[in-house]
C-alpha cells in the first residue's frame, strides 16, 4: 500500500516534470529559439494551449502528498518555506505574463511580458533544480520531525546543510539545461521553418552539455550518499529507469543525429523519466533523509497516513487518472487536427 | 512582531479573499457562457454567438488570475500550516486530492479550447468543451466546500493512534450536511456575482447606446437569474446554513448577531454597534422573536449569548464577525430588491428606459464582491478559536519552524503581487468591455485581430501551417 502511494507520488512528479520541463525549457529560451516577434509567437502558441494542464500536475501533487504522507508535507513545505512561496510567485508570473503578453497590441507591452516569461521560467527551472538536489541530499531533520533550511551554511552537503551547497548547486545547473535541451527537442516537433532549425541545433549542443553536467551530478552524487548510485542497480524498479535512461540515450542521439523529431523527443521524454525512476528508487524508503542522524529521517513507512484512508484513495485515484487523459487527450487530438486540416 | 499565527492567519485570508474575486464570478459566468452557447447552436441565432464570444474573453481572464492565485492556497496548507496538515492530511488531503484529479485537469484542459477554440473545434464540441469548464468549476467548489465543511463541521473521521485524524467514512466525509448547504448557498451567490456583472455591463451599453442587441441580451439574463440566485441564496440556502450555525456553532451565532446576552423570543439586530467591553449592542433597531424563528423555527426558542460560553470558546474577533454577518445579510436583502425592481421593469417593457435603474445596476456590481466576501469572513471568523471546530485550535495548526519574519516577508511579497496582478486585470478588463462584443451585423467568429490573445491565436496556427 505505502509503495503503491510511493509510486503513484513518483509517477506524478514525473509528469510534472516531463510536462513542465518543456514548458520550463522553451519559455528560458524564448530570445534563443525566436528571434522575431513572430518566431516568438510561435514558441509561445506551442507552449500555451496545455501548459496550465502541465501545471494542474504539481497541484496534485501537493493534494495526493497531503492525504498519503502528511508528515513529510507538513516537515517539507514548511522547511523549504522561503524557497517555496518564491517557486509560487514565479508560477505566478509565468502564468500571467503568458496571459497577458499578446493582449495588448504593443511592441514594448509584448517585450515586457515575454522578459517576465523567461525570467520567471529561468528561476523555475534553477529552484526545481534545487529542489530535487535537495531531496537526494537530505535536509537536517531533527528528532522532532521537522527541519528549517537556511539558504546556505557551509556549502557541504553534510551535517547541518542549506539549501544551497555544491551538490544542489550542481543539480540546479543540470536541471536548467536539461529542461532547455528538452524543451528545444520537444519544440522541434512543434515548430518549422527558422524556429525549428533552431531548436535542433540547440538541442544537440544543450544535451551535449546536460550529459556532461550529469556525469558530474552523478559523480557527485556518489561521494553524497553511496546509496544513490548503488541502490538503483539493485531494485527491479532500477533496473526499469536504467533501461529506460539507456532506450532515451539511443533514440535522442539517432534522432537529433537524423533530425528525426519524433524521436528525439521519445528519447528526451524517456531519458527524464528513466532519471526521475532511478532517482525515486535511489532514496526509497527515505522521503525526506536526514542529514543529521539516520534515524531521524521521515521514511515512506514512517510518514504514511492512516491505511484506511490510503485504501479509500486508492479506490478513486486510478479513476480520476483515466478521466484526466481523456481530457488531454480530446484537447490533444483536436489541436492536431485543427493544424491538418488547414494544410 | 513575531506572531506567527496573527501573519500566517492573515497571509491566508488575504491570498485566499483575494483569489476567490475571480472563481465565484467564473462559475456563475460559465453557465451563462453555456446558455448563449446553447441558443446560438438551437437557433442560429448570431446575436448569441457574440454574446457567448464576449463573456468567453471576460471569462479568459478571470479564470487566468483565479488559477495564478490559487495555486498558493494549496500550498499554504504545508507551508504555514503544517501543523494542521499533519493532523488532518490524511481526511483534507482526500478532497485535495481529488479537486486537482477531477476538476483541476478538466478545467485546465477545456478552457483554452472554450476561449479559443470556437474555430477548430466546431459548434458541437466547442459547446461540450463549455459545459465540461463550468462542470469542472462547479466540482472543484464542491471539493473545496467540503474540506472547508470538515473543518467547520468535522464528520466521517477517527482519532488514529498517532492523535492526528483518519478517514473512517469517505461518504460522511464527502456528504457532509454542512458542506451540501454551504455548496448551494455558496454557488447561489456565485451566481448572484455574475448576474450583476453580466446586467452592469448591459446596463453600461444601455446608458452609452452602444452594442444594443447586446446590451439587451445581458439585461434580461442577468436581472432574471439575478433575481432568482438572490432569492435562493436568502431562502433556502442562507436561511437552512443559518439552522446549521445555530445547531453546530452557537458561540459562532452569538457572535454574529452580537448576541452577548441568551434567552427566548431572541431578537434579530438589522443595525446596532457590538461594545464587547461593556458586552451589549449599543443603538440596536431590531425584531423581537425573529431570531429565535430564524436559528429553531419557533418564536419561544431560546438562543443562547455569549455569556454561555467561556471567553476562551468566543469566536476571537467578535465585532468583525458581527459586521461582517451583516454586511453579507443587508447587502443580500437589498440585492432581491433591487433584482425584483428590474425585472418588474423589464416586464412592464420600461427597463431599458429607467435610467435611474440602470444607473444602479450599472455600478452595484461590485456589491456582490463584497457580499460573499463578508460571508466567507463570517464562516472563517465564526469557526474561531477553532481551526477543525471542537477538535484543533487554531494556534496549534501553524508551522514550528517558521516564525513571524518569514510570513510578514512573504505577505509583503503576496500584497505587492497582487496589487500588480489587480491592476493590471482591470485595465484588461476594462480595454475588452470598451471593445465590446462584435457588431451584431458582422456574421460568424470574430477575426483575430492584432489587439488580442495572440498567444493561443488561430492566426499564429495559420501562420505555422502556411510556411509549412
Amino acid at each position: 500500500m505505502i509503495m503503491t502511494w510511493y509510486a503513484i507520488l513518483s509517477f506524478i512528479l514525473t509528469a510534472f516534470i516531463l510536462l513542465e520541463g518543456f514548458d520550463i525549457g522553451g519559455g528560458t529560451l524564448l530570445y534563443v529559439v525566436g528571434k522575431t516577434d513572430a518566431e516568438r509567437r510561435g514558441v509561445i502558441a506551442a507552449i500555451g494551449p496545455l501548459l496550465s494542464w502541465n501545471e494542474v500536475w504539481l497541484v496534485s501533487f501537493g493534494g495526493t502528498l497531503l492525504l498519503a504522507f502528511p508528515a513529510v508535507l507538513a516537515s517539507s513545505f514548511a522547511g523549504f518555506y522561503l524557497a517555496l512561496c518564491l517557486l509560487l510567485w514565479m508560477l505566478l508570473v509565468r502564468g500571467i505574463s503568458l496571459e497577458v503578453s499578446g493582449h495588448v497590441d504593443d511592441p514594448l507591452w509584448r517585450a515586457a511580458w515575454n522578459t517576465c516569461f523567461v525570467v520567471s521560467n529561468t528561476l523555475l527551472a534553477i529552484l526545481i533544480g534545487i529542489a530535487l538536489g535537495n531531496i537526494l541530499r537530505g535536509v537536517p531533520i531533527g528528532p522532532d520531525g521537522t527541519f528549517a533550511l537556511s539558504l546556505f551554511t557551509n556549502f557541504s552537503p553534510r551535517g547541518d546543510v542549506g539549501i544551497l551547497d555544491w551538490y544542489t548547486f550542481s543539480t540546479a545547473i543540470f536541471i536548467l539545461i536539461a529542461f532547455a535541451a528538452h524543451g528545444t527537442t520537444v519544440l522541434m516537433r512543434k515548430t518549422d521553418g527558422p524556429v525549428n532549425k533552431r531548436c535542433a541545433q540547440y538541442a544537440v549542443l544543450f544535451w551535449k552539455v546536460a550529459i556532461i553536467s550529469l556525469v558530474m551530478v552523478t559523480v557527485e552524487s556518489f561521494f553524497v550518499h553511496v546509496d544513490l548510485i548503488t541502490r538503483p542497480f539493485v531494485e527491479p524498479s532500477g533496473w526499469l529507469g536504467l533501461v529506460c535512461i539507456a532506450f532515451g540515450l539511443v533514440n535522442l542521439a539517432r534522432g537529433l543525429r537524423k533530425q528525426r523529431a519524433t524521436q528525439a523527443g521519445i528519447g528526451s521524454y524517456a531519458l527524464i523519466a528513466g532519471l526521475m525512476i532511478v532517482g525515486a528508487t535511489a532514496i526509497f524508503p527515505f522521503m525526506l533523509r536526514s542529514t543529521i542522524s539516520p534515524q531521524y529521517s521521515l521514511s515512506a513507512y514512517k510518514a504514511a497516513a492512516d491505511a484506511h484512508g490510503l485504501v479509500i484513495g486508492l479506490v478513486w485515484w486510478p479513476f480520476a487518472l483515466l478521466l484526466s487523459l481523456a481530457y488531454f487527450w480530446f484537447i490533444y487530438r483536436n489541436y492536431r487536427a485543427k493544424a491538418y486540416h488547414v494544410t | 512582531m513575531d506572531d506567527v499565527i496573527f501573519w500566517s492567519r492573515l497571509q491566508f485570508a488575504f491570498t485566499a479573499t483575494f483569489h476567490y474575486l475571480f472563481p465565484q464570478l467564473t462559475m456563475g459566468l460559465a453557465w451563462f457562457i453555456v446558455y448563449f452557447k446553447w441558443q446560438h447552436l438551437r437557433g442560429g441565432d448570431e446575436r448569441y454567438g457574440n454574446a457567448a464570444r464576449f463573456w468567453s474573453r471576460i471569462f479568459g481572464l478571470n479564470f487566468a488570475v483565479g488559477v495564478v492565485t490559487g495555486i498558493p492556497l494549496e500550498f499554504q496548507f504545508g507551508t504555514n500550516w503544517a501543523a494542521f496538515s499533519k493532523y488532518s492530511g490524511n481526511v483534507i488531503g482526500q478532497t485535495l486530492a481529488m479537486e486537482g484529479m477531477f476538476a483541476f485537469f478538466l478545467e485546465s484542459a477545456l478552457v483554452g479550447a472554450m476561449v479559443l477554440g470556437e474555430q477548430w473545434l466546431g459548434p458541437r464540441k466547442h459547446f461540450l468543451a463549455t459545459i465540461g469548464v463550468a462542470v469542472g468549476s462547479w466540482l472543484s467548489a464542491y471539493f473545496i466546500l467540503t474540506t472547508n465543511a470538515f473543518m467547520q463541521h468535522p464528520v466521517g473521521y477517527a482519532s488514529a493512534a498517532d492523535g492526528s485524524l483518519r478517514l473512517e467514512s469517505p461518504s460522511d466525509f464527502l456528504l457532509n450536511p454542512w458542506g451540501l448547504v454551504m455548496f448551494l448557498h455558496n454557488q447561489s451567490a456565485a451566481l448572484v456575482t455574475s448576474s450583476f456583472v453580466v446586467a452592469s455591463v448591459g446596463a453600461f451599453y444601455t446608458l452609452r447606446n452602444m452594442h444594443f442587441h447586446q446590451a439587451a441580451i445581458y439585461l434580461r439574463t442577468g436581472t432574471l437569474v439575478g433575481l432568482v440566485s438572490s432569492l435562493l441564496v436568502a431562502f433556502p440556502t442562507g436561511d437552512r446554513q443559518a439552522k446549521m450555525v445555530a445547531r453546530y456553532q452557537p458561540a459562532a451565532l452569538a457572535g454574529m448577531e452580537g448576541r452577548f446576552h441568551g434567552g427566548s423570543e431572541a431578537e434579530i439586530n438589522f443595525i446596532g454597534q457590538p461594545n464587547v467591553g461593556a458586552q451589549r449592542l449599543d443603538n440596536p433597531i431590531y425584531m423581537p422573536g425573529l431570531l429565535s424563528i430564524l436559528a429553531f423555527g419557533h418564536r419561544n426558542a431560546s438562543v443562547q449569548g455569549l455569556d454561555a460560553f467561556p471567553k476562551s470558546q468566543w469566536p476571537t474577533n467578535v465585532d468583525l464577525l458581527y459586521y461582517s454577518f451583516h454586511v453579507m445579510a443587508g447587502l443580500g436583502t437589498l440585492f432581491i430588491l433591487l433584482m425584483a425592481i428590474a425585472v418588474i421593469q423589464r416586464w412592464r417593457g420600461r427597463l431599458e428606459t429607467s435610467r435611474g435603474i440602470l444607473w444602479v445596476l450599472m455600478l452595484a456590481f461590485p456589491f456582490p464582491y463584497i457580499a460573499t466576501t463578508a460571508g466567507w469572513m463570517t464562516a472563517e471568523l465564526g469557526r474561531q478559536p477553532w481551526l477543525v471546530y471542537g477538535l484543533f485550535a487554531t494556534n496549534h495548526g501553524v508551522s514550528a519552524v517558521v516564525n513571524g519574519g518569514n510570513v510578514l516577508f512573504t505577505l509583503i511579497g503576496f500584497s505587492g503581487l497582487y496589487f500588480v496582478l489587480g491592476l493590471l486585470f482591470l485595465f484588461l478588463v476594462a480595454r475588452e468591455i470598451a471593445h465590446g462584443p462584435s457588431d451584431p451585423s458582422s456574421q460568424g467568429p470574430r477575426e483575430a485581430s492584432n489587439d488580442y490573445d495572440l498567444v493561443r491565436d488561430p492566426l499564429v496556427y495559420s501562420d505555422r501551417v502556411h510556411s509549412a
